[in-house]
């Protein structure tokens, strides 16, 4: 199909000289943001494992022993707890009346974050509002931050801004997301291209129907495996399985062995599949839960006002001491040594010799 | 203020009054002008302006310091400022110094009448910098050219630099003296070369100004010239035409017709004729005009190797379409930001619908980085 034709022109027997790689490759969410599910599981586990060691430490560098009877969050609490704070981003958007784009963005910011950070580091809740106001910047919907906290009950700013420099280092400062509603928008408007679908046969309320898989696939790691395109598909697929068939046999290359529709057929059902189970918010009592014993085996170290947090804070300021210092004799060391602050032009001898040439007498 | 008499004349010897060397003290005060220039009665040690085309400095609340007065009761105030600049009002500077010498009552140092000047900066400590830093470029005005290597030129306009610093910041000043004295004694041969030549370049500039003035001059009395010529023979061929309906039996049309014919004849024969008289500026267009038409090719669209899935689908002029609604009947463009286009955003999602359509997702747990699977390759 498309990749295909792409695929010819890289084909050295044609002797094509240009060879185009499609937009969505060229994207950073294709590069970077891609994983398999058994991927997603491996980063989750090992995130986890490797930040309970660590704050094992921490705990028994405070005071040995403590550490034995704490229990752990594991990685699918961690989930949980995330899930929880994904589910309150529409509620937030809707209460500010931000379009739709932002609220999918935050999402997708908090979902890559906590593939990068675990939730006993940094609390989901002041994660959440950094990346909606976050998101609010990267989709060019501002808001000012006074607005913002204003609007959101017991909130300050600084809640906010202390962590959007961590945020945005862990999304490798990668802002923009390809969505999956702005997929489907774009099939509901070429269905009309489509000579044998009539009006009445798509009715506005199939796309309501699709759109709301679009938003309950958000809850979920559609997004993560799977392309929009894919996603808003099979979105379509659940509410109109006839519309969806049509449109992506009108997208197949011609002379290819079956219709398109039934070689995306497993990818498409998986995507049904996770939306379907998994696209609903969690147990509130399940996270409550997870909550309470999140409350004792947070990392110390970011805690501000505990003594690991506060012996970091002293590490920190040694290190940028050192390197002040350091700093400082570089630029002495430059200054006295002498030679031209300026440095030294390229070429002197050639200038000069030019110089000693210039007759300027008007004899 | 004693002596009325005398006040056109004690400001300077050399007086060049517009109104007539022999203008009585009445109207010398008066025409002592507030805004215009009185450049003319300045001389060295202070600022000056050749072209005397610098106002003096004028504001409502000037207050000599000596007397207090200001231009309340005053309105021909003026302050003029001494050598060690410090200002006065010109009644002060009377009253001090006609007997002679005297201390400044300010800093004491002993001034003559004529050491004073009007002023042209509003801040004092400008006025004394410019006149210092125009003392020593007279002297030490020395080139790049004249220095072996930059950084010699270097080392010398630091030296420059800091004795005009000293002198403006009254720091040393004897020792500065005696160094512009021994810089002058060394280079008095460069010196002298160099003033020559910024003389000439400044002749040779001011000649260049004369030159074009007066081909402008020239150039607007010959158009104006022609435009009285054209106004004359409007005017006859009017009258002409007056006549000749008057006296012929043809219809006026016809009439009319041929006398028009006939003056497009004249001003045509004319334009031929004065083309002597064009300007630099028509010249220039008239030869653009007959030179070589500049091709225009067509707007080529960025070329790039990115594939945008132009093949997968066919934008259509107009959708149905609930979003955009709003946007596309508002008439008047309120809600649209500047370069706003619906059929843009309708691309986008087109393009968005089929993106990576056909991609597989990644197997296993370590697929190999940039695998680009996709149904068709694979199947």
């Amino acid at each position: 199909m498309a990749a295909d034709n792409a695929a010819k022109e890289a084909d050295p027997q044609t002797n094509s000289s240009t060879v185009k790689r499609p937009l969505y490759e060229g994207s950073t969410q294709y590069k970077s943001w891609r994983y398999s599910p058994e991927q997603l599981e491996q980063i989750r586990t090992s995130l986890n494992v490797a930040a309970v060691s660590v704050i094992r430490n921490t705990f028994e560098a405070d005071e040995p022993g403590s550490s034995e009877d704490v229990l752990f969050l594991n990685a699918n609490e961690e989930q949980l707890l995330v899930k929880l704070y994904i589910t309150k981003i529409p509620q937030l958007c809707g209460h500010f009346r931000f379009p739709e784009e932002v609220e999918a963005t935050a999402i997708s910011y908090l979902k890559r974050f906590y593939l990068k950070n675990t939730v006993m580091d940094w609390h989901p809740k002041n994660v959440m509002l950094t990346t909606l106001f976050l998101a609010t910047k990267t989709t060019n919907n501002p808001i000012s931050l006074e607005s913002y906290t204003s609007n959101i009950p017991k909130t300050s700013s600084s809640d906010v801004l202390d962590l959007e420099f961590l945020v945005s280092q862990s999304l490798n400062f990668e802002f923009a997301v390809w969505h999956a509603h702005r997929a489907l928008w774009g099939i509901w408007l070429d269905l009309q291209s489509l000579p044998d679908v009539s009006e009445d046969l798509r009715p506005q309320d199939v796309y309501d129907i699709a759109i709301k898989h679009v938003r309950a696939s958000r809850f979920t790691d559609a997004e993560l495996i799977y392309t929009p395109s894919q996603i808003a598909l099979a979105s379509l697929a659940l509410a109109s399985p006839v519309l969806a068939e049509r449109w992506a046999d009108s997208k197949a290359v011609a002379g290819a062995a079956q219709p398109f529709s039934a070689t995306l057929d497993p990818t498409l059902g998986s995507i049904k599949y996770i939306i379907t189970q998994m696209g609903h918010p969690p147990d509130v009592e399940a996270v409550r839960e997870v909550d309470r014993r999140l409350k004792l085996c947070k990392n110390p170290e970011k805690v501000p006002g505990s003594k690991a947090y506060l012996a970091r804070q002293v590490a920190e300021q040694q290190r940028a001491e050192e390197k002040r210092n350091k700093k400082a004799e570089d630029v002495r060391r430059a200054v006295t040594e002498g030679g031209d602050p300026f440095g030294s032009e390229l070429n002197e001898d050639e200038k000069a010799k030019q110089l000693a040439e210039l007759d300027e007498d008007d004899d | 203020m004693s002596n009325r008499a005398n006040v056109g004349g004690w400001l300077k010897g050399k007086t060049v009054r517009k109104g007539g060397i022999t203008s009585n003290a009445h109207t010398a005060r008066s025409s002592t002008p507030q805004v215009q220039s009185t450049s003319s009665t300045l001389f060295s040690g202070g600022v000056k302006d050749a072209s005397g085309r610098t106002t003096e400095y004028f504001s409502m609340d000037d207050q000599c310091p000596v007397c207090k007065s200001d231009r309340y009761l005053n309105p021909k105030l003026r302050l003029l400022v001494s050598s060690c600049y410090h200002k006065m009002c010109e009644s002060c500077i009377d009253r001090l110094f006609t007997l002679g010498p005297a201390p400044c009552p300010i800093c004491q140092k002993v001034l003559r009448k004529l050491a004073f000047t009007p002023q042209t900066f509003e801040d004092l400590t400008v006025e004394k910098e410019v006149a210092v830093r125009r003392r020593i470029a007279k002297e030490f005005n020395k080139r790049r050219e004249d220095f072996f290597d930059l950084r010699s030129y270097n080392d010398y306009l630091e030296e420059v630099e800091d004795i005009t610093f000293n002198l403006i910041n009254d720091v040393n000043i004897a020792q500065t003296e005696a160094r512009i004295l021994a810089h002058r004694r060394e280079n008095a041969a460069l010196i002298e070369l160099n003033s020559q030549r910024e003389e000439q370049y400044a002749q040779a500039l001011k000649e260049q100004e004369e030159l074009e003035r007066q081909e402008k001059e020239q150039r607007a009395l010959e158009l104006r010239r022609e435009q009285e010529i054209e106004r004359e023979e409007r005017e006859t061929a009017q009258r002409e035409i007056i006549d000749r309906l008057e006296t012929s039996t043809k219809s006026a049309a016809k009439v009319i017709a041929k006398s028009r014919a006939e003056a497009m004849k004249r001003s045509s024969a004319r334009s031929t004729t004065t083309t002597v008289l064009r300007s630099n500026a028509q010249l220039l267009r008239a030869r653009a005009a007959q030179s070589t038409v500049i091709p225009d090719p067509p707007h080529v669209p960025l070329q790039d190797d990115w594939y945008a899935y132009e093949d997968l689908y066919t934008i259509r002029d107009q959708y149905d379409d609930m979003y955009s609604d709003a946007v596309r009947k508002d008439r008047e463009g309120i809600m649209r930001a500047g370069g706003y286009r619906v059929e843009e955003a309708w691309d986008r999602a087109l393009r968005c619908a089929v993106a990576g359509l056909d991609l597989l997702p990644l197997p296993g747990l370590n697929p190999s980085p940039g695998r680009t699977d996709s149904f068709v390759t694979s199947a």
